[in-house]
């Protein structure tokens, strides 16, 4: 669905993308981690249609990102939305701009109000929203009119348990039907949650790609045994045999032992730091 | 433009409006403030000089036209602060249905502004009916244009509401006294005179007089060097407008 090769991008002396890659499948949500600075969201700028690469190519559906458009539902990393204006109101101008019409239009927001939990407030400015509806409302804007490439930067980012929720199921939904999906976020468990495969950006690309299984087995866990007099912490691909080998080794009683696999939040410091 | 097109173009009118109704103290202000101005004036300027009704109305008319300037501005400005000029572009909608349907409202209030300052002037001031209306929606339409592209062209340079407010109402003085809205160019001083026809708020008097009176051929020079300005304007803002203002915020 989407296949970006070798994207260059500088601002300035600034490169925000230095050969940044990636190919996302139909159907499939791919978490994009990655510090600030990573050049996550010039990325996303770029197939949005809103910059030029420097160098490099994009396709989205075979298209490039200026006339493909129509297949595309962004929610932006910031607020983006009226104040004045009713939730109800943007998603008839951007679902009237996405070609929905009348009873279409109608049914679209009714679907969306009512899985994103928007019923209460559809008809209220967004000005005087909370946080987490305003989040709602904006990723709701972003799913309107079903796009089949949905780009989602940090789109939880502040938001309540409630609204997470709301936004993880429509986007597991939207991606069953067979959406792509690009998911921005530093929250690692929401991407367990979306049984997302992920790709670690640094610096401009991507440095590792893969589901979390196969990037988890490459980072080592750890061993940690208690003693009366102190604690022992080992750093081991290996945990079970070095227990063991550890066990074998002290002489004096042991108080404790835990043994901690690692995850997400590892991954992500050991490849994006 | 398809079928296809118009609609988008038409859903991003009525969203626009919609923007504009909702936040009408400007343009209420902009068309309440002259019509005090015409009344308190045109003892003064009917006893001054020959033509004081239609000074009384014309200089109230493009001063507060050009003011309204800010209406454009902000319009545009505002779609930066709430960042969703990108979210637009990013849409389906091409940048000439963006454009259209944010101008469209803007230029239409230009329009009604300047209509019902003229209604008023012969209803309530006494300018006399004019000789052919034709001739004067012209004349509104071109100056509503030339408005509408320098502050759209505005909106595009200045780095905040504030600095819009500045432009707009130094600008809006500068413009219209220059242009012999406040007192008739041929009363001003010799250097005044001499620079008078830089300003567009001249072009702008001298369009609507020579409507008012019927004069088509004295519409052609002022109205074309009005169309001129527009276009010159308008070309900046669309192109700034089309690059965005994106996250390094260079426009």
């Amino acid at each position: 669905m989407l296949t970006a090769i070798d994207l260059t991008k500088s601002y300035g002396e600034v490169s925000a993308l230095a050969g940044f890659s990636l190919e996302v499948a139909a159907g499939e949500i791919v978490g994009l981690v990655g510090h600030n600075g990573a050049g996550k969201t010039t990325f996303v700028e770029i197939v949005s249609g809103l910059i030029q690469p420097d160098g490099g190519q994009v396709r989205i559906a075979g298209k490039d990102p200026t006339h493909a458009r129509a297949q595309v539902g962004i929610s932006p990393q910031h607020i983006s939305l009226y104040p004045p204006v009713t939730v109800r109101e943007h998603l008839r101008l951007f679902g009237g701009i996405a070609g929905l019409r009348r009873s279409a239009l109608r049914a679209a927001i009714d679907e969306l109000a009512d899985k994103m939990r928007l019923t209460g407030f559809l008809d209220r400015p967004v000005g005087v929203l909370s946080g987490g509806q305003q989040r709602r409302a904006q990723a709701a804007v972003a799913l309107i009119h079903r796009p089949s490439l949905l780009l989602m930067d940090e789109p939880t980012a502040g938001a309540d348990p409630d609204t997470r929720q709301a936004l993880l199921d429509v986007v597991k939904e939207r991606a069953a039907e067979g959406a792509a999906v690009i998911y921005i976020t530093h929250y690692l468990p929401e991407l367990t949650e979306l049984a997302a495969t992920i790709a670690v950006a640094k610096a401009g690309r991507i440095i590792a790609r893969g589901t979390s299984a196969e990037l988890l087995e490459k980072l080592p866990g750890e061993v940690r045994l208690t003693l009366p007099d102190e604690e022992i912490h080992v750093s081991t691909t290996e945990p079970t045999p070095t227990l063991i080998d550890l066990l074998r080794q002290v002489d004096r009683p042991v108080l404790g032992v835990e043994i901690r696999n690692p995850s997400l939040d590892d991954l992500y410091r050991s490849l994006a730091v | 433009m398809s079928v296809e097109s118009l609609r988008r173009v038409g859903v991003l009118v009525r969203h626009n409006t919609i923007l504009r109704l909702r936040d009408p103290g400007q343009m209420i202000s902009y068309i309440a403030l002259p019509m005090v101005l015409m009344l308190v004036f045109k003892p003064l300027y009917e006893r001054a000089l020959d033509t004081g009704t239609l000074q009384a109305v014309t200089g109230p008319l493009v001063m507060f036209s050009v003011f309204a300037l800010a209406i454009v501005g902000n319009s545009i400005l505002i779609e930066r602060e709430w960042r969703t000029w990108d979210r637009l572009r990013a849409s389906r909608a091409a940048r000439a249905e963006l454009l259209a349907g944010k101008t469209v409202p803007v230029f239409v209030i230009l329009v009604v502004q300047q209509v019902v300052l003229l209604l008023y002037g012969a209803l309530i001031i006494g300018l006399p009916i004019p000789r052919s209306l034709g001739y004067v929606v012209l004349a509104v339409a071109v100056w509503g244009f030339t408005l509408l592209s320098i502050g759209a062209a505005l909106a595009t340079l200045v780095r905040s509401r504030g600095d819009l407010s500045l432009v707009s109402d130094i600008g809006a003085i500068t413009v219209s006294a220059m242009g012999g809205a406040l007192v008739p160019v041929s009363l001003m001083p010799g250097w005044a005179r001499a620079v008078a026809p830089v300003s567009p708020g001249y072009w702008a008097m001298s369009l609507i007089r020579a409507a008012l009176a019927g004069d088509l051929r004295a519409m052609v020079e002022p109205a074309l060097v009005c169309l001129a300005i527009g276009v010159v304007a308008g070309a900046v803002a669309t192109y700034r407008l089309a690059r965005g203002w994106g996250r390094s915020h260079l426009l």
